[in-house]
C-alpha cells in the first residue's frame, strides 16, 4: 500500500508541478476561442445567514444574463456564474471555493456574506491567485498581505460603530446601551462606537451580548432596556431581530431604537415578518446604495422589490459581477492576476461616470475612461481593496415604511 | 480538479478521524457522545494558540492531551449516566465548548476566530505542492489512528469495552472494572477528536466558533452508522462515502437550476437525515460490518438494558 | 426587576413545558429520547403559519390544524422509522431519531425558506400589574398551556389510553400479554405528543420569530426540563419546565446574558450528578 502511494503521490506531484507551465502556454489560445468566461460566487443559502444569499444570488444571476444578453465581454465571450452554498461555514466555504476554483476554474470568487467564511477561503484563493471579493464587514479580512487581490465591496465594521455613534447624536440620545450579538460582524462595531460615544459627550451605560439561535432574548432585553436609556443601539441579524423587536413592543420599553439594516430592515424582510406596529419607530442605518440614481431604481425594478428598497447586499453581488467583467474587458484578459490592476482604473475617479455595466463596457471598448458607480456603492478603492468614501443612510420606520432620515459619514 | 480532491481528501481525513475516534467510543464502548463537536473544537483552540508558540508538532500532542482530559474529566464526571442522560450531557458540553470559545475573546479572538494558523509544510513549497505533502501527513495520520484504534480492538482492552457494551453487568461480574474501562475508552476517543482538531486547524488556517457546530456531530455518527458500528474498515468506507454524498451535491446544481440555492442546501441536509434512517432500518450492521461474532448478533441489542 | 424576570421566566418555563410533557410522554411508554421534538415543534409553527397566513384562518383553528399535522407527522415517523427500530435497543431509535429530525427541519427548509416570519396577529403592548408588565401572548400562552396539562392529566388517568400507556410504560411485555396491543398504544402516544408539539410550535410562533430552528433553538431546555423532571414523568416535566425557565431568565442577575444558554446544561449535571434520578421519577444510572 505504501509504495503504491508514493508513485501516485510522485505522478501526482509531478502532474501538478506541470500544470502552471500547462496554462500558462494553454490562456492565450484559449482566451481566443469563445469559450465562457468562468465566475463563483460563495453565498449562504442554509444555517444562520441563510436568509441573506437568495437575493445577492437573484441579482448576479441578473446581471450576468444582463452582460450575455448584450453581447458578452472580450470580444463575444459569455460570462458563465457558479454559486456555492456557504452552509454559514467556514469550512464548507473552503470545500466551496477549492470547487469553484479547481473544478470551475473561476477568475472571481465573490459573494462572501460572512466575515469567518471570507477568512477562511482568504487563503485558498489567493494562493490560486484569483479574485476574492467581499460584501462582509470584519476588519481582519483585508488586513495582512491581499496580493493586490481582494475587494470589499461592504462598509468595515470599524466604520458602522462610528456612524451609528452619530445617528445617537443626531437624536439626542446621551446615555445608551448596546445590545448585540456575538458574531464577527458585530462583535467589530461595539468599541469604535463606544469611542465615538465619548467623543461626542455620551455615555454608554451598559454592553448586553447574546449568542446566536438562543430560544429567546426576554433577559437581554429587559437587562438593556431596564435602566431607561435614551437610546438602545441593537446589533442584529434579521432572524434575531424579528424576536427582540415583538420583545421591546411587547415589554412597553420607551427607549429609542437604533439599529442596523441588516436587522431592522433586510431589503424590507423585517417588516414583512414583524408587521408595521411592532417596527414603528426603529431608526437603523447601513452603507448607503446611490439611492437617488436612476440606475438604482432601475436595479432595484429589475429584482422586482417595490420602490425605495434598500438593498445591502444584493447590490454588493450585482456590482461584483459588474467590477470583474469591466476590469476584464479594460485588461482585455480574463487572468485574474492581471485585470485586478484594472480595478481602480474603471472604479475610481478620475473618468466619466456611468452606472449601466453595459454602456460601460462599451465606453471601456472605445478607448475612454470610465468611473464606474454599483448598484450597492460607488465602487471606490483604496490600496488594500476597501470601498472609500462609504456614507451610511439612516431611515426610520414610520407607518409600516422606511422613511429617510439623513445620511451620516 | 485535482487540487479540490486532495483538499476534499483532506477533510475526509478530518472527519475519518473524528468518526474513528467516535468509532471506539460509541461502536466499540457503547458510549454515546453527541459532543463530539466539542472535543474537536479543543483540540483545534490548542493547536491553533500553541503552533505559534511551540511549533506544530508539540501543539499538535498537545491538543490531544488537553481533549483526552476534558473526556476524561466528562467521563469521570457522567459516563455511568444511562445513555439516553449520557447523550444529554454530552450534547450540552459541546454547546458549553462553543459558547467559552465565543465569548472569551482574550483567549479564543472569540467571534472574530483566529486567522494565519501556521500550516505544516508551508514551506516547502507553492499551494498545491504543500497541499499534496499535508495530504500525505493526514493520511499518515488517519493510518497510524486506525493501526493504533484497531490494535486496541484486538487487544484485551477492546475485548473487554465490546463485553462491556454487550453486557455490562456480566463484565462487571467477572472482575473487570467497568468504569475504568470505559473512562480510558472515552479519554482515548478524545485524544484522537482532539488530533482531527489540530489537524483542520492547519490544514483551514482559520478556525472560528462557526465551525464547530453540532452538524459536526451528525456527520460523525452519519460516518460511523453507514460504516456499521465498532467496524474500523466500515468507519473509514462510511466517512469517504458522505463526503462524497455531501461534496457530489455541490456538481447537482451546475446542472440542474430548478431549485433555489436555499432548497438545494435543504435537500443536502435532509438526504444526510434520510440516509442515516434509512441505514439504520435496511443496514443495521453498516456498510462494512464489524468482522466478529459478538452476543449481540444472537440475542437483541441489549446495551439498554442496566 | 427580579420579579419581573422571575414571571417573565415562568412564561418560558411553560413554552417549553409542552414540548417536556412530550418529550417524557415517548420516553416513558417507547424508551428513548426523541431528538425529534425540536423539529416537530417547527414544523407545527409553519403549519399554524400556513393556515393563518397563507389560508387567512383565526389563530385558533390554525392552532388546531397545527396540532393535526404534527400528530400526523408523528405517526407517520412511527410507521416508517421508530417502529422498525423498536426492538434494536433506545440508542438507535434516538440516533434515529435525529435523522428524522434533519428530514422534518429540511422539509420546512425547503417549502419555506430561511426568511423569519410571524403570524397574523396585531401585537399589543403590555398590561401593568403590581409593577409587572404582562403581555396578551403571555396570558394565552399560559391559558393554552394549563388547558393542555389539566386535558393530557385527565387523558392520562381516566381514560382507556391512558392505562393502556401507563401499562406499557410499565412493563410492555407484561401488557402485551394482557391484550394491550403496543403498537396501538405507541401510535396514539404519537399522534398526542404531535397535537402538543404542534400547539407549542404556534406559541413558540406567537413568542418569537419563525425560522426553520425556531424548534432546535429549545431542544436543551426541553431536555434539561424532562430530565430534571425524571424523563417519563409527565407532572416532573412541567415542574421541570418552570424550573428550567425561571433559572435561564434570573440568570441574568449574576451572569453575563450570553452564559444563559449554559444555565439548563449546568442544571442537568448538577442534578444528575446529585440525584441521578431527577426531581421525580426514574433512575439515570446505568447500574
Amino acid at each position: 500500500m505504501t509504495d503504491s502511494f508514493v508513485v501516485n503521490r510522485r505522478a501526482v506531484v509531478a502532474g501538478l508541478g506541470a500544470l502552471p507551465l500547462a496554462t500558462a502556454f494553454g490562456r492565450p489560445a484559449l482566451a481566443q476561442g469563445a469559450a465562457d468566461v468562468p465566475l463563483g460566487m460563495v453565498l449562504p443559502f442554509s444555517g444562520a445567514t441563510g436568509s441573506y444569499g437568495p437575493a445577492m444570488k437573484q441579482a448576479a444571476d441578473l446581471v450576468v444574463a444582463k452582460v450575455n444578453g448584450a453581447g458578452g465581454i472580450l470580444g463575444g465571450r459569455k460570462v458563465k456564474l457558479f454559486i456555492e452554498d456557504s452552509e454559514t461555514s467556514a469550512t464548507a466555504s473552503v470545500a466551496a471555493s477549492k470547487k469553484l476554483l479547481e473544478v470551475n476554474k473561476v477568475e472571481l470568487v465573490g459573494g462572501f456574506w460572512g466575515s469567518p467564511e471570507a477568512l477562511a477561503a482568504k487563503p485558498v484563493i489567493l494562493a490560486a491567485n484569483k479574485v476574492q471579493m467581499l460584501s462582509c464587514a470584519a476588519n481582519a479580512v483585508t488586513e495582512g498581505d491581499t496580493k493586490g487581490l481582494i475587494y470589499r465591496l461592504q462598509a468595515k465594521s470599524s466604520q458602522w460603530g462610528p456612524a451609528g455613534a452619530k445617528v445617537m447624536e443626531k437624536i439626542g440620545a446621551k446615555k445608551v446601551t448596546v445590545l448585540a450579538q456575538q458574531n464577527p460582524f458585530i462583535v467589530a462595531m461595539v468599541e469604535p462606537f463606544k469611542a465615538e460615544m465619548a467623543k461626542i459627550g455620551g455615555q454608554v451605560m451598559d454592553v448586553v451580548m447574546y449568542n446566536p439561535d438562543q430560544a429567546s432574548y426576554r433577559a437581554e432585553v429587559e437587562k438593556a432596556f431596564g435602566p431607561e436609556p435614551d437610546a438602545v443601539f441593537v446589533l442584529p441579524l434579521l432572524t434575531d431581530m424579528v424576536s427582540i423587536a415583538k420583545e421591546i413592543f411587547r415589554g412597553g420599553f420607551t427607549s429609542k431604537v437604533v439599529s442596523l439594516g441588516t436587522g431592522a430592515d433586510a431589503e424590507g424582510k423585517f417588516l414583512q415578518a414583524v408587521g408595521p406596529e411592532v417596527a414603528e419607530g426603529i431608526y437603523h442605518l447601513q452603507p448607503s446604495p446611490p439611492i437617488d440614481s436612476p440606475s438604482y431604481a432601475r436595479f432595484v425594478k429589475e429584482m422586482g422589490a417595490p420602490e425605495g428598497t434598500v438593498f445591502l447586499f444584493a447590490g454588493n453581488a450585482w456590482d461584483q459581477v459588474c467590477i470583474t467583467v469591466l476590469a476584464m474587458e479594460h485588461a482585455k484578459t480574463q487572468e485574474a492576476a492581471v485585470w485586478t490592476k484594472s480595478v481602480r482604473e474603471v472604479c475610481n475617479p478620475p473618468g466619466e461616470k456611468v452606472d449601466d455595466v453595459v454602456k460601460a463596457l462599451k465606453m471601456i471598448r472605445d478607448g475612454k475612461k470610465i468611473n464606474f458607480n454599483g448598484a450597492g456603492c460607488t465602487c471606490d478603492f483604496d490600496e488594500k481593496g476597501d470601498s472609500i468614501n462609504r456614507s451610511f443612510y439612516v431611515q426610520l420606520i414610520k407607518g409600516g415604511k422606511n422613511t429617510p432620515v439623513g445620511v451620516v459619514s | 480538479m485535482i487540487a479540490y480532491l486532495i483538499t476534499i481528501t483532506i477533510l475526509v481525513c478530518v472527519a475519518a478521524l473524528v468518526g474513528l475516534a467516535l468509532n471506539l467510543q460509541w461502536g466499540l464502548a457503547g458510549l454515546v457522545n453527541f459532543g463530539v463537536v466539542g472535543f474537536v473544537a479543543i483540540g483545534a483552540y490548542a493547536a491553533a494558540l500553541l503552533a505559534p508558540e511551540i511549533g506544530w508538532l508539540p501543539a499538535m500532542a498537545v491538543s490531544a492531551a488537553l481533549s483526552a482530559a476534558f473526556s476524561a474529566g466528562l467521563a469521570l464526571l457522567a459516563i455511568r449516566l444511562e445513555e439516553n442522560y449520557l447523550a444529554i450531557v454530552t450534547i450540552g458540553f459541546g454547546e458549553v465548548v462553543r459558547l467559552v470559545i465565543l465569548n472569551e475573546p482574550w483567549l479564543t479572538n472569540g467571534a472574530l476566530g483566529i486567522a494565519d494558523i501556521p500550516r505544516p509544510f508551508a514551506a516547502l513549497g507553492d499551494a498545491v505542492g504543500g497541499d499534496a505533502v499535508f495530504l500525505v501527513f493526514a493520511v499518515a495520520l488517519v493510518a497510524l489512528a486506525f493501526v493504533t484504534l484497531e490494535g486496541m480492538a484486538r487487544s484485551p482492552f477492546g475485548r473487554a469495552l465490546r463485553a462491556i457494551r454487550d453486557d455490562a453487568t456480566v463484565t462487571s461480574a467477572l472482575g473487570k472494572n467497568v468504569f475504568a474501562l470505559r473512562v480510558r475508552a472515552f479519554a482515548v476517543g478524545g485524544a484522537v477528536m482532539g488530533i482531527a482538531g489540530a489537524l483542520h486547524a492547519y490544514y483551514l488556517t482559520y478556525i472560528d466558533p462557526g465551525q464547530f457546530t453540532p452538524i459536526v456531530t451528525a456527520y460523525a455518527f452519519m460516518a460511523v452508522i453507514a460504516g456499521g458500528r465498532g467496524s474500523n474498515v466500515g468507519l473509514l468506507v462510511g466517512a469517504g462515502s458522505i463526503m462524497a454524498l455531501l461534496e457530489g451535491t455541490r456538481f447537482l446544481k451546475d446542472f440542474i437550476t430548478v431549485i433555489d440555492g436555499v432548497q438545494l442546501s435543504a435537500l443536502r441536509l435532509g438526504l444526510i437525515g434520510v440516509g442515516i434512517v434509512l441505514l439504520l432500518i435496511l443496514r443495521p450492521q453498516g456498510l462494512a460490518p464489524e468482522p466478529r461474532r459478538r452476543t449481540s448478533d444472537v440475542l437483541p441489542d441489549r446495551t439498554t438494558r442496566s | 426587576m427580579a420579579v419581573q424576570l422571575f414571571f417573565n421566566g415562568l412564561v418560558t418555563g411553560l413554552l417549553i413545558a409542552l414540548p417536556a410533557l412530550a418529550l417524557t410522554l415517548i420516553f416513558g411508554v417507547l424508551k428513548f429520547a426523541n431528538f425529534a421534538v425540536g423539529s416537530m415543534v417547527t414544523l407545527g409553527a409553519y403549519a399554524a403559519w400556513v393556515a393563518n397566513v397563507r389560508l387567512g384562518l383565526p389563530l385558533s383553528a390554525s392552532a388546531a390544524i397545527a396540532a393535526v399535522t404534527v400528530a400526523a407527522a408523528g405517526v407517520a415517523s412511527d410507521q416508517l422509522v421508530f417502529e422498525r427500530l423498536r426492538e434494536r435497543g433506545s440508542i438507535s431509535l434516538l440516533v434515529a431519531s435525529m435523522g428524522v429530525s434533519l428530514i422534518i427541519e429540511n422539509v420546512c427548509r425547503f417549502a419555506f425558506g430561511n426568511a423569519s416570519r410571524g403570524f397574523d396577529v396585531a401585537p399589543s403592548r403590555p398590561i401593568r400589574w403590581q409593577g409587572i408588565r404582562i403581555n396578551q401572548e403571555q396570558i394565552t400562552t399560559a391559558a393554552v398551556v394549563l388547558v393542555c396539562l389539566v386535558l393530557v392529566d385527565a387523558l392520562l388517568r381516566f381514560s382507556p389510553l391512558g392505562r393502556a400507556m401507563r401499562a406499557v410504560a410499565d412493563n410492555a411485555s407484561l401488557a402485551a400479554v394482557r391484550g394491550v396491543e403496543r403498537r396501538t398504544v405507541a401510535r396514539l402516544t404519537w399522534a398526542l405528543v404531535g397535537a402538543l408539539l404542534g400547539v407549542a410550535g404556534v406559541l413558540s410562533g406567537l413568542d418569537r420569530a419563525i425560522d426553520p430552528l425556531i424548534g432546535w433553538n429549545y431542544q436543551i431546555p426541553i431536555f434539561a426540563a424532562a430530565i430534571l423532571g425524571g424523563l417519563g414523568s409527565p407532572l416532573g416535566a412541567i415542574a421541570g419546565a418552570l424550573v428550567i425557565g425561571v433559572a435561564e431568565e434570573m440568570s441574568a442577575l449574576v451572569i453575563p446574558t450570553n452564559y444563559r444558554q449554559v444555565v439548563s446544561f449546568a442544571v442537568i449535571l448538577a442534578l444528575l450528578l446529585f440525584r441521578a434520578n431527577g426531581l421525580f421519577g426514574a433512575k439515570a444510572a446505568r447500574r
